[in-house]
């Protein structure tokens, strides 16, 4: 039985100890001071952090979304005076600097889109910059379609990203003394297989602020038998991956009957993940996935509840609307989009953007945490189906049933025309018409009657620049 | 939902610009709130294990203490340390005892001759802790920072309402008029918006006290044990009443169950009490919701020995013992404070730390002076500590205009001597009193284990 040891805590309750992850002991910059902890600089900033969210995740969604209003209140006022773009917006929207901003004001403000976001190019970039939040720094964005975005972050947006960074291993108590093998793609192109790369330690935020124990790298460029190798050789206790390879490494364990024991939890991102990968991973691996929403130009969204499969809302960092098709928020149960406000980001304030992606709204978590409850992210808007009707609906194909064609070693569906779908395969044995027929019917079955089903094959079908890999993909705009 | 909500938590300040929330405090309140950070997990680690972090802590401070502080590496060798070893709990068993006269005697040498940079500049505070032996303390700036943090902790524990007003009686302050500060002060000003804090100087007449107490009507009050229980005597006698007071904070002095019932009764309010000392810092504080103490275990180990030495057991009473975990500057090893004090059982909330049911330690009487004035004996031990000979005193109130010094000493004080005690008691206690000093071989306690450092002998004598 789970000890309810409720405690108070100066005004807002939490957990007995035994239901809460425990954090390890931070470094000390103090010698011969080694507990508790005296850490110093960066490391005592991201902890004084950490504390804040460690109380506040307990609050109630409408204390959230009144301090919320009070950080929007600054970063509205700074994106008023020094971005145009914004200045514009704001004053169409009724906003006057100096003014509160309400739920009224904010819902009047236009959503961006991505594609508009594409199109500003650095309109949205503000030349002023608070000099406390320290250096701009600049990055691009994945591109999953191949047209970079570029985003400009001050040195104090990626400590609030540190600091979730943190809470999210800590919600899923990932014991940081042990080894963490991820799975990506290396900028410096030091991490091909087989060996991939060591390093000392999980690098930061972890080892800024906790002594860990060593990772091991290896890029995604690689072959799934040589994920697996690098699995077995380097026995990590935490994989991170994107969902599609952990799902291809998982299957590969599974037909060859391989084990991988020192798995405790597989940490995924960037993709959208299933009930069916969680399966597969609790089968290959006995471990379970730990998911997180996250951007590169927003930052963390939402990370998985502790507790459920649901995800909740990272509040202290972003506001995150779901909206449905009249720009109105969804209730528990519907579907809409992902429209984002990193709290934090004064360097390019982004009011109001929409990401591009579906999310399901959960009803408030019985974890008691009262950070708002995402139940699905769906993935990107523009890869649902596009129907007759002028609509769109979400596309999902039932891996199980592709599973019983032996022989598949990766598909991705492809809407090209409202009528025509092509269904690319790379297949280790030529498939027989029985097979065909059975794939067709399959697509049919999990997309529509309408559809004419086209078969082509490949060698490989080749990820997205950023290493991402989609199962659906529509050619159709949204 | 598994969760009891009872209200909200406070945001700190931001050092930064458009940062609302959440917060990014300065280096220093960082530091602060990642100790804070710690201690909220560590209150609930079991017993066992914040003892075997206490040992992890107490090994680097006795390497130091046995290579930099020369009483100690005296005293260490002859318990058999060697520099390295691990320090389990039989060793500790052989360590002696510290006394206050020890600490006395020893002087510089019980001072480290070489702290770590990092733990910054030193200051001295004195005491004449609960047995009237004075002694100064040497500190350093890291260990004040773990000081901040638990004063912190405390405050977190009880869930104050920092914007409230607050009234101080203690040793500071304008005697006549008070003084008002814009914040409650470090470190809680530091880190979060706080309201104001009113002050005024407890060795002044109590009818004094009692009315600018009243004017300033407070939310909170912090004051010492045995003055709470002058003030309600005094507002019951006038038929008056604190109509905002919440609570009231004691330190100083052991709280007995007739203080809370005599305060419930008087002002409406119940008491939080703090156990700590000068030596040691904070030692324990009241447990949210009851009137037991958890010892601050991330900071002080504290031993309660049974007359033969060993740990006493959930109901029985013994000796205070404490070694400070973190002054590098002036360790103090298996420290005897003079306090007595009874372990309880395991508390319900479900932290580990340690509980204590009551402590037994120093007691004051009020003064009476001719003019007619009631005062609480606030002993400034600073002049004190410098008369050499001293081992231990007690000032007794003999006659309206007389006081007894009665002192266990290494040698008579000289004339200059007599006359720098003299100077302190008259600035203490504001009265030209005359003075007898008498030599003796021990200074009892009263009845319970109490010390008096003033003890009221009039026929008649003064409340409390």
């Amino acid at each position: 039985m789970t000890a309810l040891r409720a405690i108070a805590y100066h005004g807002l309750t939490v957990k007995g100890a035994s239901d809460l992850a425990r954090p390890p002991i931070p470094h000390t910059a103090f010698a011969k001071v080694a507990w508790p902890a005296l850490p110093t600089g960066f490391a005592a900033q991201l902890l004084a952090l950490l504390h804040q969210l460690e109380q506040s995740q307990w609050w109630p969604a409408e204390r959230h979304a009144r301090l919320q209003f009070r950080q929007l209140g600054r970063l509205l006022a700074h994106a008023f005076a020094w971005v145009p773009f914004h200045r514009e917006r704001l004053a169409a929207a009724g906003y006057r600097p100096g003014m509160e901003v309400t739920p009224e004001l904010w819902s009047r403000l236009p959503v961006i889109a991505r594609k508009e976001m594409q199109s500003l190019g650095d309109a949205l970039v503000s030349p002023q910059l608070p000099k406390e939040h320290g250096a701009l720094l600049t990055d691009s964005t994945s591109g999953s379609t191949g047209v970079p975005l570029r985003i400009a972050k001050s040195d104090h947006v990626q400590t609030i990203w540190a600091a979730i960074t943190l809470r999210e291993a800590l919600w899923h108590h990932r014991d940081m003394r042990l080894k963490l093998g991820a799975l990506k793609r290396d900028p410096e192109g030091l991490s091909f297989a087989p060996a991939g790369r060591a390093h000392a330690d999980w690098s930061a935020p972890f080892a800024t602020v906790f002594p860990t124990g060593p990772a091991t790298l290896l890029d995604s460029r690689s072959t799934t038998a040589e994920q697996a190798a690098w699995l077995l050789r380097e026995k990590p206790a935490y994989f991170i991956a994107f969902p599609t390879l952990v799902r291809d490494v998982a299957r590969y364990f599974l037909e060859r009957g391989l084990s991988l024991p020192s798995l405790k939890g597989v940490n995924t991102r960037g993709e959208p993940v299933d009930p069916e990968l969680r399966e597969l991973c609790r089968r290959a691996f006995g471990a379970e996935v730990a998911d997180m929403y996250s951007a590169n130009e927003v930052g963390y969204a939402a990370l998985q509840c502790p507790e459920a499969e649901h995800f909740h809302v990272q509040s202290e960092s972003a506001l995150v609307e779901v909206l449905d098709g009249s720009g109105r928020p969804c209730v528990p149960g519907e579907i809409g989009a992902v429209v984002v406000t990193p709290l934090h980001n004064f360097a390019m304030p982004m009011l109001r953007y929409a990401l591009g992606d579906l999310a399901e709204v959960g009803a408030p978590c019985p974890c008691g945490r009262g950070l708002p409850v995402l139940k699905r992210i769906l993935g990107r808007a523009r890869d649902t189906l596009a129907l007759p009707s002028g609509s769109r609906r979400y596309a999902r194909i039932d891996m199980k049933a592709l599973q019983e064609v032996p022989g598949i070693v990766q598909f991705q569906v492809v809407q090209k025309t409202l009528h025509e779908i092509e269904m690319r395969l790379v297949t280790r044995r030529t498939l027989d018409a029985d097979d065909e027929a059975k794939l067709r019917a399959e697509v049919k079955k999990s997309l529509g009657d309408h559809l004419a089903v086209v078969l082509t094959y490949h060698d490989e079908i080749p990820r997205a620049p950023s290493g991402k890999y989609f199962d659906f993909v529509s050619e159709i705009p949204a | 939902m598994r969760l009891l909500r009872t209200g909200l938590g406070a945001v700190p300040l931001s050092d930064l610009e458009g940062m609302a929330w959440p917060a990014i405090p300065t280096p220093l309140a960082s530091r602060m709130l990642s100790l804070q950070q710690q201690l909220a997990h560590s209150q609930w680690w079991p017993q066992a294990e914040l003892r075997r972090w206490q040992f992890r802590q107490i090994a680097p401070l006795v390497e130091h203490a046995f290579r930099t502080v020369p009483f100690y590496g005296e005293r260490l060798a002859a318990a058999g340390y060697r520099p390295g070893q691990e320090i389990t709990e039989e060793f500790w068993r052989r360590l002696p005892l510290l006394s206050r006269v020890e600490v006395r005697s020893a002087g510089a040498a019980i001072r480290s001759t070489a702290l770590p940079q990092q733990h910054g500049a030193t200051s001295e505070t004195s005491t004449s802790g609960s047995s009237g032996t004075p002694i100064k303390v040497t500190k350093s700036a890291a260990e004040q920072t773990l000081w901040s943090s638990f004063a912190l902790r405390e405050e977190l524990w009880h869930r104050r309402d920092w914007s409230a007003k607050v009234a101080v009686i203690r040793g500071a302050g304008n005697a006549t008029t008070g003084q008002r500060f814009p914040s409650w002060g470090p470190p809680l000003a530091g880190i979060f918006a706080t309201g104001p804090v009113s002050a005024f100087e407890i060795r002044s007449d109590l009818a004094r006290q009692a009315e600018w107490l009243r004017s300033e009507n407070p939310d909170y009050l912090l004051t010492f044990g045995t003055n709470v229980v002058f003030l309600c005597q005094e507002f019951r006698a006038r038929g008056w009443s604190l109509p905002r007071l919440r609570e009231v904070r004691t330190i100083g002095e052991v709280i007995e169950p007739e203080t809370r019932r005599l305060c419930r009764e008087v002002w409406g309010a119940g008491i939080i009490d703090t156990y700590s000392c000068e030596e040691a810092g904070y030692l324990a504080f009241q447990c949210p919701g009851r009137t037991h103490y958890h010892v601050q275990m991330e900071g002080v180990l504290l031993e309660v020995l049974d007359e033969r030495g060993n740990d006493a057991a959930p109901g029985e009473s013994g000796r205070v013992v404490v070694t400070t975990l973190h002054n590098f500057a002036m360790p103090f090893l298996r420290y005897d404070l003079g306090d007595i004090a009874e372990v309880g059982e395991p508390c319900a909330c479900g932290r580990g730390l340690q509980v204590l049911t009551r402590m037994v330690g120093r007691a004051r009487d009020m003064v009476r002076l001719p003019t007619g004035e009631k005062r609480f004996v606030w002993q400034s031990t600073a002049k004190l500590a410098e008369i050499e000979p001293i081992l231990r005193y007690q000032v007794a109130q003999t006659a309206l205009d007389e006081l007894e010094v009665r002192l266990v000493a290494a040698r008579p004080l000289t004339p200059a001597e007599e006359d720098a005690f003299r100077a302190a008691v008259i600035a203490n206690l504001g009265y030209e009193f005359r003075f007898r000093f008498v030599y003796r071989d021990e200074i009892p306690r009263a009845a319970g284990g109490k010390y008096f450092v003033f003890r009221s002998e009039l026929e008649t004598p003064a409340p409390g």
